[in-house]
């Protein structure tokens, strides 16, 4: 009854595909790469080394990922700088 | 020329049988002759959704084993002119059967008949590799679901390590209804994952469930929505272009009105 009455109100549904396609995308690039989390941390970790020796990186907003489209794996990486170091 | 058509997904309980027998009888009922191979030795179910599971005498593996002729062990339906079922066999398992034994039945199959149709069994073994042996295309099977979709990507990648052609998939148990929501990944959303072409839609919808308690498949009854989407993905089949038509939108009054009613509505697919 309650569920009626929310729908009557027209109540928001939530949007439940978009979770499953990014869920999807997740599982089929690991599974395609067949790349373990510790790994992919471990790559993280090697190629902000060497970022910070010319930038000076937000790390704690930095993104990873693998993402799938269209058939071809890509990863895609957001790192924010906060400034260029002096003398890079 | 006759053509050897497997249709798998990986994941069970997807549809493959239900799609399997009827594309086997929308192909008969447009004039070409069809037999519908059940590889899913030890677990068979072909027969029963067929409505023929009471005609049964030899099974697949009597053939291979030469225990009878190949013609022996054909189950012809009534029906319709041109379709005819080879049972599996319930009491033995997917080992009783070899790639090379499958390559000689198909080739068998293909002097008698226009399209040979192999109903896969789940999973990526033995029986998976029997089925793929002898064919020349692969329709892949999928419902709107995260774990379906990835078993299906991983079956795309192993059909086409048998070197057969690029696999068509068949989107089934789509509700536009939800789709419209957001609640289930629409058309556009799993093409772009599987990245293959789409060969039909299949709306999910009671009378599957009703066929299959009459063994009388959908594809016969000329007046169900299911029915005609194997019909048209059928014509697909033998290479006529037949638009995938859009879905109609669940939108305005009435269908709201129903929808809060509880009466559900699976929009024609026009």
């Amino acid at each position: 009854m309650k569920n009626l009455i929310l729908r009557m109100l027209g109540q928001p549904t939530s949007k439940s595909s978009s979770d499953a396609k990014q869920r999807l995308k997740v599982l089929l690039v690991h599974d395609e790469i067949d790349l373990p989390p510790a790994k992919m941390e471990q790559m993280k970790v090697e190629i902000l080394e060497v970022v910070a020796r010319y930038v000076d990186v937000k790390e704690d907003q930095v993104t990873f990922k693998l993402n799938k489209s269209e058939g071809e794996v890509a990863l895609v990486s957001s790192v924010p700088v906060r400034r260029v170091h002096a003398r890079a | 020329m006759s053509e050897c058509i497997v249709i798998t997904s990986g994941k069970g309980g997807v549809g493959k049988t239900t799609t399997s027998a009827n594309l086997a009888v929308a192909l008969a009922r447009t004039g070409h002759s069809v037999v519908c191979v059940d590889a899913d030795i030890g677990l068979r179910n072909l027969d029963v959704i067929l409505g023929l599971e009471n005609r049964i005498v030899y099974d697949i593996v009597n053939v291979i084993e030469g225990e009878c002729r190949l013609k022996q062990a054909l189950i012809k339906d009534k029906r319709t002119k041109g379709l005819a079922l080879l049972p599996a066999a319930q009491t033995r398992d997917k080992n009783a059967v070899t790639p090379d034994d499958m390559k000689r039945l198909v080739e068998d199959l293909k002097q008698e008949f226009d399209y040979v149709l192999i109903d896969c069994p789940a999973g990526i073994e033995q029986g998976f590799r029997n089925s793929v042996a002898g064919a020349d295309r692969a329709l892949i099977v999928t419902t709107p679901e995260v774990s379906a979709i990835r078993d299906a990507d991983r079956i795309i990648g192993l059909v086409e390590a048998h070197e057969l052609p690029e696999p068509e998939l068949i989107l089934n148990r789509y509700r536009p209804g939800m789709v419209s929501r957001g609640d289930m990944m629409s058309r556009e959303d799993i093409l772009e994952i599987l990245a293959i072409p789409l060969i039909g839609i299949v709306p999910d919808h009671e009378d599957i469930i009703t066929s299959a308690n009459r063994g009388y498949p959908v594809a016969f009854d000329d007046e169900s929505v299911v029915g005609a989407a194997f019909r048209r993905i059928a014509r697909r089949v033998t290479g006529e272009a037949v638009p995938i038509p859009e879905l109609h939108d669940e939108t305005g009054f009435w269908s709201t009105f129903k929808k809060w009613m509880g009466i559900k509505s699976v929009q024609e697919m026009a």
